[in-house]
């Protein structure tokens, strides 16, 4: 009985999460039959539809985003790693803290976006300056929270691993890196979600491909079907990214809530 | 003892900028890198001083400092409300959190070939989107403060009868403060970036991201690095007095405590 009362609230709460786009959705059309704004700015749901299919079958859709995933993969490895390394050695070394910590937190004031056009002089408009941009992006949330979690690695932890006399490689593996593992996958998911912001605003910034030069195109040809169905696709990719993300997060750190389970009995 | 250690810390933290510069001058002067690419640390600084004694940089300031305001209003004031509706009304939670999660998934910029689609490339788009970025980091605050307000505290409220506005400004609001607060700050950074993104994506006359743009067009690249460092120092100062007046206000409910 309290299973069958449980999936009724359940049901319930989807329902009540089903009301916001329902009447989003009931505007929107309304607002297009009613010809309340000009179909130049809003196009209907179903011809949004169309247009999504219709990018899809044309192939355009799939080079684009093939096109935006690449750079966002290339980046947020180059940034997320080396932020991550520096974030460990800056965790496990006070001295390396104390010598490397003032500057990027200083560095961290500039707003990323105003580094975009040193970087085009000096890399030029191909790839490459969007994969350092994109790095850039990437490399803050990884340092600040790969620092974080191993810095505050539990004391007790670091003195049963010298009783076990862990040491070097070993030490990491097993104490360090599980230990910060948390702090890290924010990390990980703070990183990916601006890297997926910064490709983004550097395709509309100059590019011949990519989701935002999609868009970018086809707001100067006034083009706001491709617009809208190129913010969905950003949109949709950004949640599974995120999503993905998550079930990750929940697969790694299963030991931590079972250890707390266990701890509590 | 103490004292000597703190300027100790305080010495290694600067000995790497330091070092960089020395590098930076050395590249460049030992001809590794041309001054075109890389102008000297003596350049940029004579650029600064000229652009501080010229009043045009002011005006770029102010610009972009009335956008980030506009914005930033507009943005946490919404983002805290929402966020307080959702956190004080469940049934408000489980109507709007899941859209509001849906939508936020959108990466920020991308929202700029829609907006000016909507409104044009004049100042209300830019602010738009510093409006956008304010909001999120408010609300989600806003929304988890109120909602982790402890039990204790409102049933204390109940027993004195607190309720409706006189219950959200005595007990409520208070003890989401430091939540909302850390909302706010976050609001600011994100605001900052999201202005200089718009400044360079929508064209515009104006601005810190446009004059660091302009430096580009012009391959001055004095001026790009001026333009990097002001913004940079521009966001520090802004974070630096929040701070302060957060500082300020935290000092000031302290001492009503005690009271």
């Amino acid at each position: 009985m309290i299973k069958n009362s449980l999936k009724k609230l359940e049901l319930k709460d989807k329902l009540l999460a089903l009301i916001v786009p329902l009447l989003l959705l009931a505007a929107w059309q309304s607002a297009v039959s009613l010809e309340l704004c000009s179909p130049l700015l809003l196009i209907p749901p179903l011809t949004l539809l169309d247009t999504l299919l219709y990018l899809a079958d044309s192939g355009e859709l799939t080079i684009n985003i093939i096109a935006s995933l690449n750079r966002v993969l290339v980046g947020f490895l180059i940034g997320g790693l080396s932020g991550f390394l520096l974030g460990l050695f800056m965790g496990l070394s006070p001295f390396l803290d104390r010598f490397a910590g003032p500057l990027i937190k200083a560095s961290k004031q500039v707003p990323q976006f105003a580094l975009m056009p040193l970087i085009i002089l000096w890399f030029g408009v191909d790839e490459l300056a969007k994969y350092v941009f994109i790095a850039i992006g990437a490399f803050y949330p990884m340092v600040f929270n790969t620092y974080q979690g191993v810095s505050t690695v539990s004391k007790r932890y670091r003195e049963l691993a010298r009783v076990f006399d862990y040491r070097g490689a070993r030490f990491l593996t097993k104490v360090i890196l599980p230990s910060a593992m948390p702090s890290i996958i924010t990390g990980v998911r703070h990183s990916l979600g601006l890297s997926w912001m910064f490709v983004v605003g550097a395709e509309i910034f100059g590019a011949d491909t990519g989701l935002g030069y999609m868009m970018a195109a086809a707001r100067n040809m006034f083009q706001i079907d491709i617009v809208m169905a190129g913010l969905v696709v950003i949109g949709a990719i950004g949640f599974s990214i995120n999503f993905i993300l998550q079930v990750i997060e929940k697969r790694l750190l299963v030991w931590r809530f079972s250890s707390d389970q266990g701890a509590s009995k | 003892m103490k004292r000597t250690e703190k300027i100790k810390i305080k010495l290694i933290g600067i000995a790497l900028p330091i070092l960089l510069l020395i590098l930076w001058q050395y590249v460049v002067s030992a001809g590794f890198v041309s001054h075109h690419i890389l102008p000297l640390p003596g350049q940029v600084l004579t650029t600064l001083v000229r652009l501080f004694t010229e009043e045009k940089l002011i005006l770029h300031i102010a610009i972009s400092l009335r956008r980030v305001i506009y914005g930033l209003l507009i943005g946490t004031a919404s983002g805290f409300l929402f966020g307080l509706l959702m956190g004080l009304s469940r049934t408000a939670e489980k109507i709007f959190a899941p859209t509001f999660h849906t939508v936020r998934q959108v990466p920020l910029i991308g929202w700029i070939p829609l907006i000016v689609m909507w409104f044009g490339m004049n100042e209300l788009p830019r602010i738009l989107i510093v409006a956008i970025g304010a909001f999120y980091p408010t609300t989600l605050n806003t929304f988890s403060g109120v909602r982790d307000v402890p039990r204790r505290y409102k049933e204390l409220a109940a027993v004195y009868g607190y309720k409706g506005f006189k219950l959200i400004r005595r007990v409520i609001l208070p003890s989401a403060f430091p939540s909302i607060i850390t909302g706010f700050t976050l609001s600011l950074g994100m605001s900052w970036v999201l202005l200089i993104a718009a400044e360079l994506l929508i064209e515009t006359i104006a601005g810190i991201g446009k004059l660091i743009d302009v430096g580009r067009d012009t391959f001055n690249m004095e001026l790009v690095v001026a333009g990097i460092l002001i913004s940079g120092l521009l966001g520090f100062t802004m974070t630096k007095i929040v701070e302060k007046l957060v500082q300020a206000v935290q000092k000031g409910r302290v001492f009503e405590q005690e009271l």
